[in-house]
């Protein structure tokens, strides 16, 4: 296991503060955070290419924070790759095998299976400058492995590529991960990415861990106001707590003029009545339902008007404009559904926010509340 | 845009003539009767001799000294090191005969006289010539190879050390191979630097017929004699040596580029 304990660190003014995490063996811990919140940083440090003014770094239990980086048995992969460019592809697969002194070849063991699975047989003689975006990925993903660490970090190595070559890669990382027991350590920006290749994922910004969990607690449940914006809830809505007894939990939405009923199990202690909250909720939660199909007692509905509706590949975005319309709500639905309803500009809907995917976020602390 | 290419391709060809008309000027004097004598004479073979041999020498030792110089310099952090940086520019800055002039001035310090008693002799020696060039052109190759150290992304020495190298052997496998044509541009500069170096050799060796006469010197001695012919004869001989080595080199290090 990669065990990191209260890192901190410093690059010219930018601060890294207590950073803890761990990556447990054939599992990916993703680092997600916007451009400059300090994951390269991070990831600088734990491979010893920087010093931390505090912390310790540990590989199966042995401390490495100051072992040089040849003994830490992490293999980088930085974002630009850094494969040797005066270097064939096998010469660079080999290289962790030619500076230990050990046979150079390409024709057996796992460095034989692992250019089979990575399909780059036809590369080995090839330059650097020779190959695609993808290709040089793949290389760089054979030489780490090659290595024989165990424990590969990554640095945004997928970056340049484009949609569908990322995906592809995605899947051979996953099955690469448990087919050799890796043990990885990820940075990236993209949401999508981290979802897919994350068993864990820590929010860093600012140069602080916001939130850690698994990807279900990270998407289903923001712990602040900057992750659930980061990771792209865009229901925000001032509100005040108007009951917290006999289990039930709920508020008044000033912004869309509706009580809101709020799921009580993740109730935190410190919500009393009356505080000002921040009620949030995910699009793609969001239910539309046609004028007809009130529900009884009409709890967590308020009726609205499709104001735009934005394609998004396999996905409709509906922004629908509430009370005088001054506030909108954006709400994500499928393709059926969208021709279920016939939605058009103008059209008046029912806009349900389930209790059970809406949250609270305290305006003060900006930490959630549930 | 037009207008700009053409006005920097203008200034190539303007340096270019600058000193092609410098070189063409001096087959005004040119005649093939001193070019024989000359060509055979012994004290020229001497000075060509010693001049290639001293170049050579004196900058395999800078190169040996500024590289693992130009790596600290580009890649580690160390107290003093912007002062090291910045006396790398002496030889610039400092008139050649006053460098010259400082080396002799040395070796008439207590710590001078005993390296001369206990060590070898400098002052109007072939020693004295190598270490001439060497002080002027060390810091140049220091410099050089830094500015190509410093072109390499540090990344690639984390990435080899991450699978397995050490410091050296990132070194010597990734950052070396790596900033090859700069090393490359840096000998051949140093080289020719230390091919035309005048004012330190003559001030700290003199100028010794058929012992301590490089060809710039020799290339002085005839002129100061006013035998304008033999002296174009010499000139011609040093700016063949240069040209044509240099030339060579770079098409060598050209064919060995992988970028």
């Amino acid at each position: 296991m990669l065990e990191v304990r209260d890192l901190s660190s410093r690059a010219g003014s930018f601060v890294l503060s207590n950073v803890s995490l761990s990556v447990h063996p054939s599992s990916c811990h993703v680092i997600l955070g916007p451009t400059g919140s300090g994951k390269t940083l991070l990831l600088e440090s734990v491979i010893g290419l920087r010093k931390p003014d505090r912390g310790k770094v540990f590989v199966n239990g042995d401390e490495i924070t100051l072992l040089p980086m040849e003994k830490r048995r992490l293999s980088y992969v930085p974002q630009d790759l850094a494969l040797f460019p005066h270097m064939t592809v096998r010469e660079n697969i080999l290289y962790a095998r030619r500076i230990k002194g050990m046979r150079l070849t390409t024709e057996n063991g796992v460095a034989k299976e692992l250019i089979g699975s990575l399909g780059i047989e036809h590369l080995l003689d090839r330059r650097i400058r020779n190959l695609s975006g993808g290709e040089r990925q793949r290389t760089a993903l054979a030489r780490a492995i090659v290595s024989g660490c165990k424990y590969l970090v990554l640095d945004e190595p997928l970056s340049a590529l484009h949609e569908s070559l990322k995906r592809e890669l995605w899947y051979l990382m996953k099955d690469l991960q448990g087919r050799y027991e890796l043990a990885i350590l990820m940075v990236t920006h993209d949401l999508e990415e981290a979802f897919f290749l994350g068993d864990a994922i820590s929010i860093i910004i600012s140069g602080r861990v916001h939130q850690q969990g698994t990807k279900r607690e990270i998407y289903g449940y923001p712990q602040s106001l900057e992750v659930a914006k980061f990771l792209g809830v865009g229901n925000l809505f001032r509100s005040r707590v108007t009951q917290t007894s006999g289990g039930a939990l709920s508020v008044r939405c000033e912004d869309l003029g509706v009580s809101l009923n709020v799921s009580a199990d993740r109730m935190k202690s410190q919500i009393t009545q009356d505080n000002e909250c921040i009620v949030g909720i995910r699009s793609e939660d969001i239910d539309i339902l046609p004028p007809a199909e009130l529900p009884p007692d009409g709890t967590n509905t308020v009726a609205g008007a499709v104001r735009s509706i934005v394609e998004t590949g396999a996905s409709f975005t509906i922004i629908a404009t509430v009370g005088a319309g001054s506030k909108t709500v954006e709400i994500t639905v499928g393709r059926a559904i969208t021709n279920r309803l016939n939605l058009a500009i103008g059209q008046p809907i029912l806009i349900n926010l389930p209790a059970e995917h809406l949250f609270l976020i305290d305006p003060n602390s900006r930490d959630t509340l549930s | 845009m037009i207008l700009f290419k053409k006005i920097s391709i203008i200034s190539c060809f303007l340096i270019f003539f600058l000193y092609g008309g410098l070189i063409a000027s001096l087959f005004y004097f040119f005649q093939w009767d001193p070019l024989t004598t000359t060509l055979t004479s012994q004290r020229t073979i001497f000075s060509i001799r010693l001049s290639l041999i001293a170049a050579t020498v004196s900058t395999v030792l800078s190169v040996l000294i500024a590289l693992p110089s130009a790596f600290a310099l580009s890649r580690y952090d160390f107290p003093g090191k912007r002062a090291v940086d910045t006396i790398l520019e002496l030889p610039m800055i400092v008139s050649p005969a006053a460098l010259g002039a400082m080396l002799l001035i040395f070796f008439n310090n207590p710590l001078g006289l005993w390296i001369q008693d206990h060590g070898a002799q400098f002052v109007f020696t072939f020693y004295g010539i190598v270490l001439a060039q060497f002080v002027t052109v060390c810091g140049v190759s220091t410099r050089l190879i830094k500015a190509a150290m410093d072109e390499i992304p540090v990344r690639y020495e984390a990435v080899a050390r991450t699978l397995g190298a050490s410091p050296a052997k990132a070194f010597f496998t990734i950052t070396l191979p790596l900033s090859r044509r700069g090393i490359y541009a840096a000998c051949i500069l140093s080289w020719a630097k230390a091919l035309g170096e005048f004012g330190a050799t003559i001030t700290i060796a003199g100028s010794m017929s058929m012992k301590t006469e490089t060809l710039p010197i020799a290339i002085f001695m005839r002129l100061a004699s006013a035998e304008i012919e033999g002296t174009v004869v010499l000139i011609l001989i040093l700016v063949s040596i240069g040209l044509s080595i240099l030339y060579v080199v770079r098409l060598l290090s050209r064919r060995d580029s992988y970028a």
